[in-house]
Formats: structure tokens, sequence, C-alpha cells
């Protein structure tokens, strides 16, 4: 299946990617400023973002940039500039040579996983409707209460890029679609949980009353 | 650019970021080695849904929109995993907050006095 096939720049940018984001992270583990550290991992986050792009997961990238960038570093920040006392900097801790064994230990379980699986591949498909709508996207069509899948020439002069490497070119409404669909429930759930930690949040950020009763804080907690 | 190669990059950020959440001591670096975690984890999520075909696009069944969207379930779970890894952090603040209150420090050696 030719469209899979991964060009020499894609190949490039994706080894850059990694260096930048695998480099970043440990600068965030071994730097002793924390603040400095803060700012490598928004750089790291950053390269994962790239990542996301690369392995044709638009998406996903722009979620990456909007959450990671944009609101998980800024709390860092945030989070270093509350603390009195930071300039003390990060120290080691003495479980150091426990964390070199822990790293070392995953990532060599992790990596032989990755080399001695045989894994199945893109060019097992091998039903041109599907080819086509994982290379160019897909258009749905009702036909009398059918849906019927198109994938190859519903819309070949709209723009497409059959060069692409991607498997989705358009990704982003198939992924609204199944948010609403397949995951509904899931897609609830998460909301119930953003709201549980706001309110935790809240809840431990709160500065305690003169009389402090504990109880009455964690009752309200459990919402 | 394999399957192989994308796992090698997740499996490695995953263990940086354990080694950052053992060996340091300030509660802020183990977070944000908690946060690397995360990411490597996605990373090999989005990795298998670029490099592996959904089942149901194999098994030779007239194509339907659900076996196309499968596709997509890496996405899904990343955009999840996203999802809980924000809330994760802004708890995890809270709480180093509640923390720095109460002891006036940020350093996990600190929070030992919860022993005995």
């Amino acid at each position: 299946m030719m469209t899979m096939e991964v060009s020499a720049l894609t190949t490039v940018a994706f080894w850059a990617a990694s260096a930048l984001t695998l480099g970043l992270a440990v600068v965030v583990v071994t730097q002793r400023d924390v603040f400095r550290a803060a700012i490598a991992l928004a750089g790291s986050f950053m390269g994962v973002g790239i990542l996301y792009f690369i392995l044709s997961a638009e998406f996903v990238g722009v979620v990456q940039i909007l959450v990671y960038v944009g609101a998980i570093s800024v709390l860092m920040a945030f989070a270093v500039m509350f603390i009195k006392d930071i300039a003390a900097g990060s120290r080691p801790s003495q479980g150091r040579l426990v964390g070199v064994v822990v790293a070392v230990l995953a990532f060599s379980a992790l990596a032989f996983t990755a080399y001695n699986t045989e894994w199945s591949s893109m060019d097992d498909i091998t039903d041109p409707i599907a080819v086509a709508a994982l290379t160019e996207g897909y258009t749905e069509r009702t036909i009398d209460g059918e849906i019927q899948v198109l994938g190859q020439g519903v819309a070949p002069d709209a723009g497409f890029d059959i060069e692409n490497d991607g498997v989705f070119v358009d990704s982003t409404s198939a992924i609204g679609v199944s948010l609403v669909r397949e995951y509904m429930l899931a897609f609830e759930l998460i909301g119930l949980l953003l709201v549980a930690a706001l309110i935790g949040g809240l809840m431990l950020m709160r500065e305690p009353p003169e009389g402090n009763e504990p109880e009455s804080e964690t009752g309200g907690a459990s919402v | 650019m394999t399957i192989e190669n994308a796992l090698l990059v997740s499996a490695a950020l995953f263990a940086i970021g354990a080694y950052g959440v053992v060996s340091r001591r300030s509660l802020i670096t183990v977070i944000m080695s908690l946060e690397l975690m995360f990411n490597g984890v996605v990373i090999a999520a989005v990795a298998f849904s670029r490099f592996t075909p959904a089942a149901a696009l194999l098994s030779g069944d007239p194509v339907t929109a659900e076996a196309i969207r499968s596709a997509l379930t890496g996405h899904v779970f990343a955009i999840f995993v996203t999802a809980v890894a924000a809330g994760e952090a802004a708890l995890a603040f809270a709480l180093v907050f509640a923390m720095y209150r109460a002891t006036e420090s940020v350093e996990i050696t600190d929070a030992a006095e919860m022993k005995n």
C-alpha cells in the first residue's frame, strides 16, 4: 500500500522531535533549579505535541499543546512562584540509585517487548474502500436509512492530499463522532471527574477557618 | 519511522519520568516527572493507532463507519488520558500547597512525619 509509506523527511522530523522531547525530559529530572525544570518541561510537552502531528494525530497534537503547554505548564510556573524557599532547588534524594535501576529495567522491558513482537501491519488491510477511507478520509452517505461509507472518489478535488502519510486526513470529525457514540458514557464520566477535581482542589486550597472544622470540609468534597 | 521506533521513544520518556519520580526530593519535580510518564503512555497509544490496523478492518466484511472509526480508538484514549492528567495535576498542586501550608516545605522527606 503505497500511501502508507513513510517519507525520509518524516523520519528525520520524527527523530528530531524525539531528540527534543527526550533531551528536555532529561533536563527536567536532573536540573536543580525548579523554574528551569518547568521551562524544560514545557518544551518537552511541545516536542510530544510535534510527535503527535508526525504520527498523524492532529487533533491529539492540538489538545496536547492546549492542555499541557498552555495549562499544565502555567500551573507548574504558578506552583514554583508560590513556594517561597524554592531557591534551595530540587535536591536529589537517596533514591537516586534505585531510580536508575527502575528506569533501566522499565526501559529495557518495554524496548524488548517492542522489538520482539510481531506487530500486524497496516498493509494487512486489503479492502480498497478501507484503505481509501484511512488515507484520504471518508464520507458517510445515508441511503434508505443505511449508512454507507464512501472512500475513494467522493471528493477527489476537494483538496485531499493523497500523498499524506496520514491514517486519517480528517480525523477530527471522526473523533468527535466517536466521543458521542461509542464512548458516550466515558465522555460524560470525564466531565464528572473534572468537576470533582475542581471542587476537590478548591476544598484543599481553601484557607482553614478560625474554628478549623475538617469534618464539614470532607463532607463538601465528596459531592 | 516504524512502530518499534515510536514505542522506543515512548519507553524512553516513561523511563526518564520513572527515574525522576523516584530520585527527586521536591514534590513539584516529582509531579513534573509524573506528567512525563503520562506523555510516554499516550505516545504509545497514538503509535498503536497509527501503525497497527483495527481488527474490524481485517475481517473482510463490508466496511462500516463504526469499523473506520475503530481505527481511531488510540486517539480517543489519548484524549481521555490527557483529561485525567489535567485533573490529576490540579489536585496534586492543591495537595502540594496544603502540605506547604502545614509544614513550610515541599520536600518528600518532610512528609514522613505522618509515620509512627
